[in-house]
């Protein structure tokens, strides 16, 4: 894996010298990383309150005990309790890249017909994009049920949760969406039609692929956001991590709990993070392939 | 002086982690916390000599959460004096020597009222059921109120005729974050389903409305006044045995304030205000079918 470095700027002999004064800079990085670190720590553990502080956030004995949960004390598992927020996450997921696939070319498309449908989305891009999104969680899952319907009101919480995310995220992933779209240029476009391809068949094979190449990162960035933003759903009575956290916390008054809600998000997250630059350096690799450097 | 009495504060703390750090799930915290208190009742409890323990000289200042739910305060204003805490914080100040003028009441939420370091209020009276391990992070007052759980329901639903304890194992239940309810309903009843947990008391009413839960566990005055005042057509469906939970004024871990304070809450209990206040408050609690766990 390890070649030449991908930096677009500069002639090998600038490159060279680049990596000479590094050096000296390594050193002097080093020393300023640990003197800051320790500057931390001294604050951490030298505050007045530190004691109270590393008992209340990081007592190893309640992090283990609100991990593994004990429902008859009162307080669940966090760790099992994640479990709701990865598959809530996957199930949005899948939903969100459809929906807001679907309203993204509706505001693109240019045809007469189309301008009711053109309206709607601009609304619905609108409003749910300006609506905080722990209020359209509380709208959709305790609205809902309220109205009484057959089906539609006797889902469970979880459900209503991911009807919201659905809702709120689509209008922002389509916005991705439209700005992919928009970065083709219209040649490709015009191209794709003088070869004889249907309007469809040139969104599907021409313009597609090239537009959602160019988003995947803003795409994944959404989507860690989404992992975490599943936490709101808690709010519905679902005991996701955080909610379980906070049931740990008030059940024996001590926060350790969301520590561990914390780490496990993170653990959670940071994968995803790490492929995202993963996929922008393969993609910026293929795309440079064959240039000169 | 301040700064003088927050280190003191950090040290008991620290002290008391110590001393509970050795021990398991809570058997310590007593031995911690009557230390304080007795350490308190040999000194004198006039007006003037307290003065040095309060956070605001000259005012004895009381916390509570929002919004003020009946009957334990009325029409969310704690400080009318009316709705059984506000009347026992009023007796108590009293018995403490101080008028009603002198009173402050402050708002606390019930997550951030078990927080390390100094607490903005000398106690905190917002219906917390004392347990060993919440005692390991905050000092309670002995009880003013005796307190059991009971069951809501709508009027119709299976649950208000079916009610065995074999029944119970079947029905969804809800409650309130921070409430022992929780405990009680994994330990007592033991559903196969997981019970619903939402963030305020007026959620879990409308989780029962939509029908989202069978029922909702909470203190009998608290259920008593759910099914008589505020769900039409609700109904107390009974309540459990006594499980010897009880309600205690929360104070920062070691407040010294806590030997005054109990030494007022056993004068007012003997001298039947307590009682009274119950009958004149709760009253219309007391005739409540027993059901069996």
């Amino acid at each position: 894996m390890v070649g030449p470095p991908q930096t677009s700027f500069g002639a090998p002999q600038r490159r060279s010298h680049l990596l000479s004064s590094g050096r000296g800079a390594v050193a002097v990085s080093t020393a300023s990383t640990i003197v800051v670190l320790a500057a931390f720590a001294a604050l951490f553990f030298l505050a007045p309150g530190s004691a109270a502080v590393r008992h209340t956030f990081f007592n190893p004995e309640y992090m283990w005990k609100s991990l593994i949960g004990d429902p008859r004390a009162g307080y669940y598992s966090v760790g099992e309790a994640l479990w709701l927020n990865i598959r809530m996450f996957l199930a949005a997921e899948v939903l969100i890249l459809i929906l807001a696939l679907v309203i993204a070319v509706v505001r693109q498309s240019d045809s007469p017909v189309m301008f009711p449908l053109r309206i709607v989305s601009t609304i619905y891009v609108d409003v749910f994009r300006g609506v905080p999104l722990i209020l359209v969680i509380f709208a959709i899952g305790f609205g809902v049920p309220a109205l009484n319907l057959t089906f539609v009101s006797t889902q469970s919480a979880p459900v209503y949760g991911v009807a919201a995310l659905v809702l709120s995220y689509s209008a922002y992933v389509s916005e991705v969406y439209r700005a992919g779209l928009n970065s083709v240029h219209q040649s490709q476009v015009a191209a794709a039609r003088s070869l004889g391809l249907s309007h469809t068949a040139s969104l599907r094979y021409v313009i597609l692929p090239q537009a959602v190449r160019n988003i995947i990162p803003p795409l994944l960035n959404d989507f860690i956001s989404l992992q975490k933003d599943t936490a709101l759903v808690g709010i519905l009575g679902a005991i996701e991590a955080n909610k379980a956290a906070e049931i740990f916390s008030d059940t024996v008054f001590n926060y350790s709990s969301y520590v561990v809600a914390a780490i496990l998000f993170l653990i959670l997250t940071i994968p995803l993070a790490r492929f995202t630059d993963h996929l922008i350096a393969r993609d910026r690799r293929r795309r440079l392939a064959g240039a000169p450097s | 002086m301040h700064r003088i009495m927050i280190i003191a504060a950090a040290l008991a703390l620290g002290a008391g982690l110590a001393a509970c750090g050795s021990t398991t799930s809570g058997s310590g915290s007593g031995s911690a916390s009557t230390g304080a208190s007795s350490a308190a009742t040999t000194a004198s409890c006039s007006n003037a000599s307290i003065q040095k323990d309060l956070y605001a000289k000259g005012t004895l200042t009381v916390a509570t959460d929002k919004p003020a739910y009946p009957p334990w305060f009325s029409s969310n204003d704690p400080a009318n004096g009316k709705g059984y805490e506000s009347a026992v914080a009023y007796a108590v100040a009293a018995q403490l020597g101080f008028k009603k003028s002198q009173v402050t009441w402050a708002y606390e939420p019930f997550n951030d009222s078990y927080a390390p370091g100094p607490k903005k209020f000398d106690f905190d009276i917002n219906e917390v059921s004392v347990t060993a391990a919440r005692a390991q992070a905050v000092t309670f007052s002995t009880s003013y109120y005796d307190v059991d759980q009971a069951l809501v329901a709508l009027k119709g639903t299976p649950i208000v005729t079916k009610h065995a304890p074999s029944d119970l194992k079947g029905y969804v239940f809800g409650d309130q974050i921070g409430t022992t309810s929780l405990a009680f309903i994994n330990s007592q009843i033991q559903p196969t389903q997981t019970p619903k947990v939402y963030e305020s008391l007026n959620d879990v009413k409308q989780g029962l409305q939509t029908h989202q839960i069978a029922a909702l566990v909470a203190d009998t005055p608290t259920a008593q006044y759910i099914s008589s005042s505020e769900i039409k057509n609700s109904v107390l469906v009974g309540q459990f045995p006594s499980s010897g939970e009880h309600f205690g004024l929360l104070f920062r871990k070691g407040d010294p304030l806590v030997g005054c304070v109990d030494k007022a809450l056993a004068t007012l209990h003997h001298n039947g205000t307590l009682a009274a206040l119950q009958k004149k408050y709760l009253q219309v609690y007391l005739s409540v079918p027993l059901l069996k766990p």
